[in-house]
């Protein structure tokens, strides 16, 4: 066993400074998907996410709660609920996008809306009454206090970002349900792993997952960085 | 002052609703107008409703009952977009001031900004602001890096600026020094000279309320006990409460001159002059303290006293060992302190004639 792991960490150092055509292949895969859905979920979910932090209204109660329960939905239902939408048979089965990078991004896309969203509301929500009403008595209209205040909070939203972007490159449940797991298409770092491992190629996983842990180490690294910055 | 009335409240009333369901009231039926031009000040402790009435009148809370009117318009019930619309007539500068994490600059210049002004238009009267406020070399500072009496003057600046037809204050003196003080007594000072502009101001502090109040409201426990000139609040309480927190203090209005002869001023109050030791010239508040006179009933010779007036004594109040006499001296009046030992061995009654007379230090100038 211990010869397998040091096999194993030799034969990573070689794919990586190799520059192995299909490292690459998951590497990129893996960004492209996990970006894609995590901008557009920032872009659907910020604006929305803020605004209901900024109002108050009948029902928000409950919409927070549904938001906060969405933020921690299992990844795993969430494959399989865009598998059956996708699926031949299923409501959306003609559009033919099962086991592509699209549905992956969709699942991913879903995942990172209600996080993006939850935290972006909370933000909004955690700044000062005072300032708020300061800004208003200034003169401010609706919209000239919602964007002072997203950029009063700028860091939690841009952290909220980070944990979304996180949670998807790491995510496996969903995308290697509707991905496929397909080599040079849809595999991913994590459903790469996953597959390797079970083959007993742990050079290929180790890579992986010294790349997987690095992105992780960046990403935290640029959230600590960020809120310890004094603007 | 011009004298039709700009704001007019009538009946508010405020509660809070805690998460057990339970309700505080912290404003009930507060009725009051204020005119246009005039500097109306709340007295009151802390807690006894101040900063929610404020507030409530610059549109930054709802109410839970009653109207406010300006200029007969209903603010209670216009929509959000009136809201802004009417918000920005009102200034608001907090007891502890809040500025956005940016440049003094931007602070400053962002009501201009949200109402669509453009930078070529108001460059020159920000310049001249931040002078005014002691500002200068700090535009490029972040505001939210100042100390608090800086952070003070930002906001200031930025309530200024936006030349507002009402400025609400809210106990801006509070946690200032006495440099920032002064600044802000000028800036007070320097709203009170246009007549166009009105001043709602709350306090706990008498003197300040003394220095710039036409009127004043005394609040406690969210409803207004007494609403009245200072004179009338310092002089005639209407309650206990009113009478342990403002104190009693004779104010008396008037125009100085400086008597070279003598280096005093002599303020013309109504039918009287008063000389009092102080240097300031043109209208002032002279304010005496109702144990600083004496009452006699013969005019004393060769007395210190700068002050010596007849008068009559109108009203006499008695408070256990002490008592209140009110002495009508043509066209002042004067609440004088004295023993009730003292009042029985001078045998003073209502009617009784007399002379009251106090030390030229013994008027503060305000």
């Amino acid at each position: 066993m211990a010869d397998d792991i040091i096999e194993g960490i030799l034969e990573a150092l070689r794919l990586m400074f190799t520059f192995d055509p299909e490292l690459w292949s998951v590497i990129g895969t893996s960004f492209r998907v996990s970006l894609t859905s995590t901008f557009l979920a920032a872009l659907v979910a910020l604006p929305i996410g803020s605004y209901i932090g900024l109002r108050e209204f009948r029902g928000k109660k409950i919409l927070t709660n549904l938001i906060n329960t969405f933020m921690g939905f299992p990844p795993v239902v969430m494959g399989l609920i865009i598998y059956l939408l996708l699926s031949h048979n299923g409501p959306f089965g003609a559009l033919g996008l099962l086991y592509s990078t699209t549905a992956m991004i969709i699942a991913q896309f879903l995942l990172a809306v209600p996080i993006i969203m939850g935290t972006a509301k909370a933000a909004i929500e955690s700044v000062e009454p005072a300032l708020k009403e300061t800004i208003l008595s200034l003169g401010a209209n609706e919209r000239q206090l919602w964007w002072e205040l997203i950029k009063h909070s700028k860091k939690s939203i841009i952290a909220g970002f980070l944990v979304a972007f996180g949670q998807a490159i790491s995510e496996v449940g969903a995308v290697m349900i509707v991905g496929g797991n397909i080599r040079w298409e849809t595999r991913t770092f994590t459903t790469s792993i996953v597959l390797q491992t079970r083959m007993g190629e742990f050079g290929m996983a180790i890579a992986l997952g010294v790349i997987l842990i690095s992105i992780a180490f960046i990403v935290n690294y640029g959230m600590t960085r960020l809120q310890s910055r004094v603007d | 002052m011009i004298n039709i009335k700009l704001l007019e409240i009538k009946n508010l009333s405020k509660e809070f609703y805690k998460g057990d369901k339970s309700v505080i009231k912290v404003l009930s039926d507060i009725s009051f107008s204020v005119k246009k031009g005039e500097c109306f000040v709340i007295i009151g402790p802390n807690g006894s409703g101040k900063t929610t009435l404020l507030r409530l009148i610059g549109l930054l809370d709802t109410t839970s009952n009653g109207q406010i009117y300006y200029n007969s318009i209903d603010l209670t019930t216009i929509s959000g977009k009136e809201k802004v619309r009417y918000r920005r007539k009102f200034s608001f500068v907090r007891q502890k001031p809040v500025v956005r994490s940016t440049t003094v600059f931007n602070n400053i210049t962002y009501g201009l900004k949200v109402r669509g002004i453009k930078y070529d238009d108001y460059k020159q009267s920000v310049n001249k602001i931040i002078e005014f406020i002691g500002l200068k070399g700090m535009e490029n500072k972040n505001a939210s890096s100042l100390s608090g009496g800086e952070m003070q003057r930002v906001a200031i600046a930025m309530n200024f600026i936006i030349n507002p037809e009402v400025y609400l204050l809210d106990e801006v003196s509070a946690n200032l020094d006495s440099i920032n003080i002064k600044l802000l007594e000028d800036f007070i000072m320097k709203i009170k000279q246009d007549k166009e502009k009105t001043i709602i101001m709350s306090t706990h502090d008498p003197l300040e309320a003394i220095r710039y109040a036409d009127r004043i409201a005394v609040l406690n426990n969210g409803q207004i006990t007494q609403i009245g000139t200072p004179n009338e609040i310092f002089i005639a309480p209407k309650d206990e409460f009113t009478a342990f927190f403002v104190g009693y203090e004779n104010i008396l209005y008037g125009l100085a001159e400086l008597d070279i002869s003598t280096g005093l001023s002599q303020i013309k109050v109504g039918d009287l002059i008063i000389t009092a030791s102080s240097q300031q010239e043109g209208e002032v508040k002279a304010c005496i303290r109702p144990e600083s006179i004496g009452i006699i009933k013969e005019p004393a010779k060769n007395t210190s006293y700068r002050n010596t007036f007849k008068g009559v004594i109108e009203n006499i109040r008695e408070l256990g060992n002490i008592c209140h006499l009110i002495v009508r001296c043509k066209s002042e009046k004067f609440l004088i302190t004295i023993t009730e030992l003292s009042r029985k061995n001078l045998q003073l009654k209502l009617k009784s004639e007399v002379y009251i007379n106090f030390k030229a230090t013994d008027v503060k100038i305000l």
